[in-house]
């Protein structure tokens, strides 16, 4: 299997006036096409500013990160936005829909955002697929938590990434429907044959991927291999 | 290991991105209530513009159509003294259709069903006058019947004062006449001077024989020539214009008239566009405020849409296209506002101004309305807009960064379009560069004041933080420095808008003051002119008979200026580089003579008039010594009633014109003019409205010839004119005051939107829903407190300026009406802000987030 995403020796820096906190501190991975990883640690170990960094959100101090062989901190803000339209999904622990659109127009963004034209039934079908067939009109402030987030889902699968970010995807929900929209996502990662990398602190969640990534005080303590998942 | 960037991007525009247009709307459609604010900002703004750029546009239409009836001639000469014999021989050579009127202040008495006298303007008119326009009667031969020599007119204000009626008579001098009937319009006539100076006409002939016309009366002339081009009426100018200046005569053409009803009409342009230009700039403030917490509460939306692929320029142009559309549509509301407003100005209007206004829609005025609201909705929406294209994807996964906005060429040169902005537009409104920088420089330095008090309470408030206060004291307080606070655009906006309403009601009530002042203060309120000096017993004799105390006997004698330092006024005249205005050195100047001060006057510089060995020593009032350049010290010949007399100024004295009539420019000694040709003015007091009435009665029916000015009259005259001057002045200034209040209630409600999470939260842990309106008031009092304070001083700068400098009048300080303007500009914020944050209190925290 290829490489999708390589991460070298990666350092983040952030100065406050005088002070200056090391968040990140030579790490250094990659991952397989198809393969799922969580990044678990305590608050504070620099899980969520990896997986931006990873995603191109943001781009290290030092090292380099390579998603689909693109050196990304070598791209500008625009082009990063590109590649992530073309290659990269989203889900986040608080969904960050768009509270202006329907749960169908947020759904189909991505793809409205490269041009594409109809795309409202394979935006139907996803939401059918996540359960919300019968609400697609509705704005996010009429959906519960767990809706929003099958929404999310939707959303982030509907462009067909080649990598999956997802930041505490359960962090907002209930343990009933954490265990579903967890089901729902790894079922739709599986089909999809997509890469997954999520950040958690929930070891339920963490132990349904394939590896398990520890990190403390911006450093790897471990990279940990599970066992093979169906 | 080199990698190859493979980014092969479609380069998108704005036009070529049918996306951005569609989450524009889509992001848009959810937000309404709120880019409410946005679009009423505009709204109003463009509204004031179109109607007054509209009504100035027409009404110079009106002057152009109409002067030739306003002059009712091509040419005519003016004088207010008898003419020369060259004069009227050279009007006799002119071959042109002539006529002619004079007129004259007298008393006449009405012998009607509400019979009483009255201090008007006898107007003798000979020849076919009108030559343009017509006067307007009703009966409609009215003024054919006035012709026939048994007949007058009245205005159409003294008919109604009067009840005047067909068989009614009127004793004009020894004449009675019949009433043919009032007078609704007249060439040069009507309007606002009919309420000052109304008018009786009669027949020239009639006038001549009324006996009012005697010596020391003030007659003006009129001379009326029809030509039959205007090549004729160039070249009748030309032929009368050495003589007339020679003769210190003036004269109007059409063109003239043109020119003086423009200027005349001036400052009523330049009051309009100030406040277009406020309402306007107070709009902007609301567009720059409104987007730029619209921005603000976007942030996480287009963090998200930068997440998922959007590029910096277009999550940018989604913002640009909803600011653009709304300011398209608020244009168009505002312009459509505008035309309606335009066609209501002329009702309040048309009594100020001495046209027929006509209004249609100005196509110029609308499309400048159009363009200024979509530049504005751009401009001033740029700032706020261009931080989206900073602001990181990053924040969908830590709200807590905060975006770094990089200096960008564009963004320095939208800031210098933003400052250039006010200029230009001041210029474009007035059309004069000192007029528009006068404008520009007032606006900045009371933004640059209120900026500054918003700054400085906000730091007193930080450096003294009263930490022992209770905490809904303490939350107010704070809720002034916090992050995302409002004090600088509500202490701006508030601020604005009561230096606005507080200049105007000052400037009012100063001139209203002077007013007053004259009708109470004075010993005197009436006087008593054009006595003839065997009628001076006689008026004396009628005085003390009505126990009526005499408080001045006044001689009065003409005399007209000789020369000037030595130098003779024709060769002043000729001398083009002397600055003293002709009017000044060929006017008829009525002196008196006496050895001591009025209580209106004081000298300011040398001595009190006298007379010794070496001269005869005259002094002068301050404003005329500059009209004539005069120094203590200089000479000044007279010639009074064809005898010349040499004088010196001695002295200059300050005088306050209104107070105590009849007050004078030059006061000589006496010992010098009494055995000259003179007429005396005597003043007295009559409290009583039936006294004065059967006092004026028997004073007109024993001296025809001498007038009664009734001061009192007059101040009831002047407070009505000021009464619909001050509705005017409100009725025009409410576009500013709503533009302010809409960016006012714009402001607030937008903070409320920033305040809202806060405020659930301390209900949710357990704030009393008076905790949270006290909260909130109090924060909007402190703003209120401050921004009006600096509202009021800078309008107390301004309107001592105006009152100065422009209106030349004492400055009145009304205390009570900046105390209630300061009360109302606390209240209203107060309210404002209560009104916001009712259904935050009065619902379910839950029910409240789950809204959001």
């Amino acid at each position: 299997m290829n490489v999708i995403l390589e991460v070298n020796k990666i350092s983040k820096t952030f100065r406050s006036g005088t002070n200056v906190l090391k968040v990140l501190d030579d790490v250094t991975f990659s991952i397989k096409e198809g393969e799922t990883m969580a990044i678990v640690g305590p608050s504070g170990s620099g899980k969520t500013t990896l997986l931006g960094l990873c995603a191109g959100l943001d781009v290290p101090t030092d090292g380099e990160v390579l998603l689909t062989d693109l050196k990304l901190n070598a791209l500008n803000e625009d082009d990063r936005a590109y590649v992530r339209n073309r290659h990269v999904g989203f889900v986040f622990q608080n969904f960050q829909l768009l509270p202006t659109l329907t749960a169908l127009e947020n759904v189909m963004i991505p793809l409205e955002l490269r041009g594409e034209k109809d795309i409202s039934n394979r935006a139907k079908k996803l939401l059918e697929r996540v359960g919300l067939g019968e609400r697609i009109g509705h704005y996010p402030s009429q959906l519960s938590g767990g809706e929003q987030q099958r929404v999310a889902i939707a959303r982030a699968f509907i462009s067909s990434p080649k990598i999956l970010f997802a930041d505490e995807p359960t962090g907002n929900l209930d343990d009933e429907t954490a265990t579903t929209i967890t089901n729902l996502l790894f079922n739709i990662n599986k089909e999809e044959n997509t890469t997954l990398v999520l950040v958690t602190h929930n070891m339920e969640l963490a132990n349904h991927t394939h590896r398990i990534l520890h990190i403390k005080g911006g450093k790897i303590e471990s990279d940990q291999q599970m066992e093979k998942k169906d | 290991m080199e990698y190859e960037i493979k980014i092969k991007k479609k380069s998108k525009y704005l036009f070529n991105d049918q996306w951005v247009w569609k989450m524009a709307w889509k992001d848009a459609r959810g937000n309404f209530s709120r880019l409410f604010l946005f679009i009423s900002s505009i709204i109003i703004g463009i509204a004031a513009l179109v109607a007054i750029s509209s009504f100035n546009i027409n009404l110079q239409n009106d002057i152009n159509l109409q002067a030739k009836e306003l002059l009712g001639a091509d040419f005519v000469i003016h004088t207010n003294k008898g003419l020369e014999e060259e004069i009227v021989s050279e009007i006799d050579s002119v071959e042109f259709p002539k006529a002619s009127d004079a007129s004259l202040a007298s008393m006449v008495s009405f012998m009607t069903s509400t019979s009483g006298v009255r201090l008007v303007r006898v107007v003798g008119i000979e020849g076919e006058f009108p030559f343009y326009g017509k006067i307007e009667t009703i009966p409609e031969n009215a003024y054919e019947l006035i012709k026939t020599g048994k007949f007058a007119m009245v205005d159409a204000n003294l008919a109604a004062q009067f009840d005047v009626s067909a068989d009614d008579s009127i004793k004009v001098g020894k004449i009675t006449l019949k009433i043919a009937g009032e007078v609704v319009k007249i060439p040069g006539g009507g309007g606002m001077q009919s309420t000052f100076t109304p008018s009786v006409y009669i027949s020239k002939q009639v006038l001549d024989s009324t006996g009012l016309m005697q010596f020391g009366s003030r007659i003006t002339y009129n001379t009326y020539f029809k030509t039959n081009s205007e090549k004729e009426a160039l070249a009748l100018e030309e032929q009368f214009k050495p003589l007339l200046k020679k003769n210190g005569l003036t004269y109007d053409t059409v063109d003239k008239r043109k020119k003086n009803l423009g200027k005349a009409l001036q400052n009523m342009y330049r009051f309009f566009n100030l406040l277009a230009f406020v309402a306007l700039i107070l709009g902007c403030i609301g567009v720059a405020s409104s987007v730029h917490i619209y921005v603000k509460e976007k942030q996480k939306t287009v963090a998200m849409l930068r997440c998922i692929g959007a590029s910096s320029w277009q999550t940018f142009n989604i913002f640009l296209i909803q600011a653009v559309g709304l300011g398209g549509i608020g244009s168009i509301i505002g312009v459509a506002l505008g035309v309606v407003f335009q066609f209501a100005l002329p009702l309040v209007l048309q009594e100020f101004v001495p046209l027929d206004i006509n209004m249609s829609i100005a196509w110029l005025a609308v499309f400048q309305g159009l363009g200024l609201g979509l530049i504005i909705s751009i401009l001033f929406s740029m700032l706020p807009l261009i931080s989206i294209r900073f602001i990181p994807p990053l924040v969908v996964l830590r709200t807590s960064i905060i975006p770094v906005v990089r200096r960008s060429k564009l963004r320095v040169f939208i800031v210098l379009l933003i400052i250039a902005f006010p200029l230009i537009f001041a210029y474009f409104l007035t059309n004069s560069w000192e007029t528009g920088a006068a404008f520009f420089c007032a606006l900045l330095v009371a933004f640059l004041a209120l900026w500054g008090v918003a700054k400085l309470l906000i730091l007193l408030v930080k450096r003294f933080f009263p930490f022992r206060w209770s905490f809904v004291w303490r939350q107010s307080l704070s809720n002034l420095f916090r992050p995302n606070n409002q004090t600088l655009v509500l202490v701006v906006v508030i601020g604005l808008g009561a230096f606005l309403v507080s200049t105007l009601t000052l400037i009012q009530n100063s001139l209203l003051n002077q007013v007053e002042f004259v009708g109470t203060e004075n010993d005197s309120n009436t006087i008593l002119f054009d006595i003839q000096p065997y009628q001076k017993e006689g008026v004396l004799k009628l005085v003390e008979d009505h126990n009526l105390p005499v408080n001045q006997i006044v001689p009065i004698i003409s005399t007209r200026l000789l020369s000037l330092k030595g130098k003779l006024i024709e060769t002043i005249q000729k001398d083009t580089l002397d600055s003293i205005p002709n009017w000044a050195i060929t006017r008829e100047y009525r002196v008196t003579y006496r050895d001591s001060l009025t209580h209106s006057e004081k000298l300011i510089e040398g001595d009190l008039h006298h007379v010794n060995d070496s001269s005869v020593f005259v002094t002068i009032s301050e404003g005329m010594k500059e009209s004539l350049n005069l120094e203590v010290g200089d000479r000044v010949a007279f010639d009074v009633q064809g005898v010349p007399i040499l004088t010196t100024i001695s002295g200059v004295r300050d005088v306050e014109w209104p107070k105590d009539p009849p007050n004078f420019i030059f006061v000589f000694p006496v010992g010098v003019l009494e055995e000259a040709p003179q007429i005396h003015v005597i003043t007295t007091k009559i409290d009583d409205d039936i006294k004065s009435a059967s006092f004026q009665r028997e004073l007109v029916a024993a001296f025809p010839n001498v007038s009664a000015i009734d001061l009192r009259l007059i101040l009831n005259t002047i407070n009505e004119f000021f009464d619909k001057v001050s509705f005017i002045i409100r009725f025009l200034a409410f576009f500013s005051i709503i533009t302010g209040l809409i960016v006012l209630a714009g402001a607030v409600i937008n903070s409320k939107y920033l305040r809202l999470k806060e405020n659930v939260l301390l209900r949710t842990m357990g704030a009393m829903k008076k905790q949270i309106l006290y909260i909130t008031l109090i924060e909007y009092s402190y703003l209120g407190l401050f921004a009006g304070f600096t509202g009021i001083l800078l309008s107390m700068v301004s309107s001592w300026a105006l009152t100065k400098f422009f209106f030349e009048i004492r400055f009145f300080l009304d205390y009570f009406s900046l105390l209630f303007i300061w009360g109302l500009v606390v209240v209203l914020p107060m309210i404002v802000g209560w009104w916001n944050t009712r259904d935050i209190v009065n619902s379910s925290p839950l029910e409240v987030l789950r809204k959001e």
